[in-house]
């Protein structure tokens, strides 16, 4: 049984107003990536970029990126990321300001989906020591509990379609 | 009763660090005249067209040009031996005019340069 490896790059897209956010799409984000490779590592890196490299997931609310890419070569894809500095939009002439901040390299999307829930828990007790007063505190508390299991649900069932592709 | 000389022996293997090319540009429409600076310039421009900007930033070093037959002789590490040889074979033009660079010899040592075998010229002698 031979099958190919593949390297998860788990990536936080920071952007200087949160509303940004809502302008990325996986073409973009593929489309700089591509940009920014073939600057680092002219057209050898471009070569490799066109094997095997995908954007596979993208939440545009968070700003999550999960990029595909082979084993064999994902530092190359990886070392060009910090050289990113803004995201080309083709429809809207704006350019964003944003930076890529890999937080986690992993194997398959599952252990790269568990580091991103654990890292989102850690986040968010780090935040809650900033609450000083009780009235913050019971907001945040109504916040989390407002999330509603319908929405879980749906996430869940997106998450299980990504780890079927990683089975591929 | 002399001793007998002993005998040591030294196995190099990959003594050097660096590699030496000597590499000739063959231009399109005959000669024209390169500065070193020039010459240089034109193979960066070939890695980083190839490996981009990580690969123009590698090291390698010109330590003789001759601007008549624009022969050179190049010092590279070892590591970016290969790196450099692609981009100096897929370079394909100088300022829209077709160019290609001919390596003629590789080696280790710099002094293996100073004769190659397959330039021999025999003697009018030997030959008539």
């Amino acid at each position: 049984m031979v099958r190919f490896k593949s390297r998860y790059l788990l990536c936080e897209v920071c952007v200087p107003e949160r509303n940004s956010l809502q302008l990325l799409d996986e073409r973009a984000i593929h489309h700089t990536l591509r940009a920014a490779v073939n600057r680092a590592h002219g057209d050898y890196g471009s070569a490799l970029f066109n094997i095997g490299v995908n954007v596979k997931y993208l939440n545009a609310l968070t700003g999550v990126v999960f990029i595909r890419c082979r084993k064999a070569h994902y530092r190359l894809i990886w070392s060009a990321l910090p050289f990113i500095t803004h995201l080309e939009d083709r429809g809207q002439t704006q350019n964003v300001q944003c930076f890529f901040n890999c937080i986690h390299v992993g194997g398959t999307i599952k252990t790269s989906q568990k580091f991103l829930a654990q890292y989102n828990r850690q986040q968010l007790h780090r935040m809650l020591l900033d609450c000083n007063t009780d009235a913050e505190k019971q907001h945040v508390r109504r916040a989390l509990l407002s999330c509603s299991v319908g929405n879980v649900k749906r996430e869940e069932a997106d998450d299980e379609e990504g780890s079927d592709d990683d089975d591929e | 009763m002399e001793e007998p000389t002993t005998f040591e022996r030294h196995v190099y293997k990959n003594a050097s660090v660096y590699h030496y090319m000597k590499i000739s540009l063959d231009l399109e429409n005959g000669k024209r005249s390169f500065s070193d600076a020039q010459f240089k310039q034109l193979i960066i421009s070939a890695l980083k067209e190839l490996y981009g900007e990580v690969g123009a930033a590698f090291p390698f070093d010109l330590l003789k040009f001759d601007p008549s037959s624009l022969k050179a002789i190049l010092r590279v590490y070892n590591k970016g031996l290969v790196k450099l040889w692609s981009a100096l074979t897929l370079l394909g033009s100088y300022q829209n005019e077709a160019c290609a660079f001919r390596v003629i010899q590789v080696s280790p040592f710099l002094l293996a340069l100073s004769g190659n075998s397959r330039e021999l010229q025999f003697g009018e002698s030997l030959t008539s």
